[in-house]
């Protein structure tokens, strides 16, 4: 028993020396570029996963990201910051740990979230604090109810397959919630993500994308922004 | 700036002056003096209480105890320079840093006042809300919507203007860069010298909420 014990041990003291030297030679990698795979573990977000958050360190880490995101990480209605409140912990995790290795493009954020701003401890932080939050303000909508039509696309085109009949996502696939987010924010990461410009496209969206027309966009959007927070409908079933 | 040359030649001198006197005195443990004389130095430049009059000299008053003691630490490592400051930081013993701070930091920052009401209405819409077109988060974000501060971010309301605007040049360009992580020089490079002279204008408007 004890040997098996200690050879698990030294398995797994050789797994973390083998990944620190990983963290040496790790080169990230872009979508479209040879070698992108979706979802790939950067090191460091593994080292995030391993440490878990802690909301209350999470509130006072998030002071340096309110003066975009604002106060109560609602972002701006117009969608330029977009909304933060109740995403999913490993959507936020990826999508911070992506933006530092460079492979989701950010470059307005990038200063305010790369090393030194953040340490890799208070991105844990942060995303346990915004997971727990709920947004009271009211979001940005299209200027014209096209949810009909959005909630038809959406529906056909096996969207709710990845985030979910009330656009409530997957925290364990890391598929991101987009229910009440923003309209300019949706659109804009709908173009970015289906012309590969973001960093981090998941292929299998943008096949499901790629067919819908600007107008056609324009209805997914205002259809996810009309709905209410994924919250709400689980608590009220 | 020549007047404030001038002033520093002249306090330097004034130093050299109070370090012979240190030399030739024993009566103080460590060659320390005791922080009512040593609080005349500070005085004359920054006001008795903190609150400075001089326009490039900032209030201390008020600012978060350990901030001052970074501060202080960091103008006589040659982290931080100013041609007056770096010299008055050689005359002064890091064991004396800690209670200047608290010192200043006791004290009440006093109210400032403007007589450019359309320079102060550009500076509230970017310390509330940044610039968006140019990514300039809102500088209420770190700072507090009234200007307060934190332990991390330094008090503002009240502050004088000039010293802002220098302060804010001086990230841009990168000869202050002593900010710990770096965000203070992200956010002046954003900022252009009109929004730099607005927003150094709201600020010394900006009085503590209660
Ligand atoms: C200078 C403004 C600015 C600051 C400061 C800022 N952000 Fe952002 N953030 C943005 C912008 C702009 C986007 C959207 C980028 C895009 O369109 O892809 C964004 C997007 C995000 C996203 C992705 C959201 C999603 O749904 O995929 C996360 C997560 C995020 N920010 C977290 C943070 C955190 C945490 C901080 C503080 C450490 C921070 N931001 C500070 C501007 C900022
Ligand atoms: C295979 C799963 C999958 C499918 C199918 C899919 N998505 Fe996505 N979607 C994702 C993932 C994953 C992301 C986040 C990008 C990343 O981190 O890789 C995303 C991001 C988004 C975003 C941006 C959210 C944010 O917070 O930044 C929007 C909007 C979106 N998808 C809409 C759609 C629409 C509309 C469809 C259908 C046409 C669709 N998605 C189909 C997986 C999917
Ligand atoms: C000859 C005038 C003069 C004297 C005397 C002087 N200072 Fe200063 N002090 C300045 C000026 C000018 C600045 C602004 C430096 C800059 O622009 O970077 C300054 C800046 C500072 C700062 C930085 C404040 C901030 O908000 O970052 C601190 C702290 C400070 N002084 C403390 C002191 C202390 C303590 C003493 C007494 C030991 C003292 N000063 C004596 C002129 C003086
Ligand atoms: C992301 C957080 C953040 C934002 C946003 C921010 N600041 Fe700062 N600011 C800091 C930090 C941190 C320091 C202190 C650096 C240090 O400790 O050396 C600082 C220092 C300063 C100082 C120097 C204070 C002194 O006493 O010397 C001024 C002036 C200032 N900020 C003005 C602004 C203005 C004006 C804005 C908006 C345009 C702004 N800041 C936005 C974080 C921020």
């Amino acid at each position: 028993m004890n040997n098996i014990l200690s050879i698990i041990f030294v398995s797994l003291f050789s797994l973390q020396a083998g990944m620190a030297q990983a963290a040496d030679a790790y080169v990230p990698k872009v979508y479209g570029k040879k070698g992108y795979v979706w979802d790939e573990m950067t090191p460091e977000r593994i080292q995030v996963l391993k440490m878990g958050g802690d909301p209350v360190k999470g509130k006072e880490s998030f002071r340096g990201c309110r003066g975009c995101h604002k106060a109560d990480a609602a972002g701006v209605r117009e969608g330029v910051y977009p909304r933060l409140t109740g995403q999913h912990a490993s959507v936020l995790i990826k999508q911070i740990t992506e933006i530092r290795a460079g492979i989701r493009k950010n470059p307005k954020m990038l200063p305010f979230v790369e090393d030194p701003a953040i340490s890799v401890e208070e991105i844990g932080d942060i995303a346990a604090y915004l997971n727990s939050l709920t947004s009271v303000r009211e979001n940005g909508k299209g200027d014209v109810d096209m949810s009909v039509q959005g909630k038809k696309l959406f529906t056909d085109n096996n969207c709710f397959k990845c985030h979910g009949v009330n656009g409530e996502g997957n925290a364990a696939k890391a598929y991101p919630v987009v229910a009440a987010q923003h309209y300019g924010y949706l659109l804009r990461e709908m173009k970015l993500i289906m012309t590969g410009v973001r960093g981090n496209s998941n292929p299998d969206m943008v096949k499901a994308i790629s067919k819908l027309k600007q107008e056609e966009l324009e209805a997914v959007a205002d259809y996810l922004s009309r709905l209410p927070d994924y919250r709400t409908v689980a608590a009220s079933k | 700036m020549r007047i404030n040359t001038h002033r520093g030649g002249k306090l330097r001198a004034f130093g050299a002056l109070l370090g012979m006197l240190l030399l030739t005195t024993t009566v103080y443990a460590d060659d320390i003096p005791p922080l009512e004389e040593r609080l005349q130095l500070c005085g004359g430049c920054h006001n008795p209480d903190g609150n400075s009059v001089i326009p490039e000299n900032p209030k201390l008053a008020g600012l978060d105890a350990k901030y001052i003691a970074r501060q202080l630490g960091d103008f006589k490592a040659g982290k931080r320079s100013n041609e007056i400051m770096s010299g008055i930081i050689t005359m002064v013993d890091e064991k004396e840093f800690k209670a200047l701070a608290t010192y200043f930091s006791g004290q009440k920052r006093s109210d400032g006042t403007s007589d450019k009401p359309d320079l102060v209405a550009q500076g509230k819409q970017i310390f509330d809300e940044g610039v968006i077109g140019t990514a300039v988060p809102a500088c209420a974000g770190c700072h507090n919507e009234d200007g307060s501060g934190s332990d991390k971010f330094p008090r503002l309301n009240g502050q004088n203007p000039a010293y802002v605007v220098n302060q804010l040049m001086n990230f841009k360009n990168k000869v202050r860069n002593n900010d710990p992580k770096a965000v203070m020089q992200a956010v002046a490079k954003r900022l252009n010298e009109k929004e730099i002279a607005a927003v150094a204008e709201y600020v010394t408007t900006l009085k503590e909420a209660e």
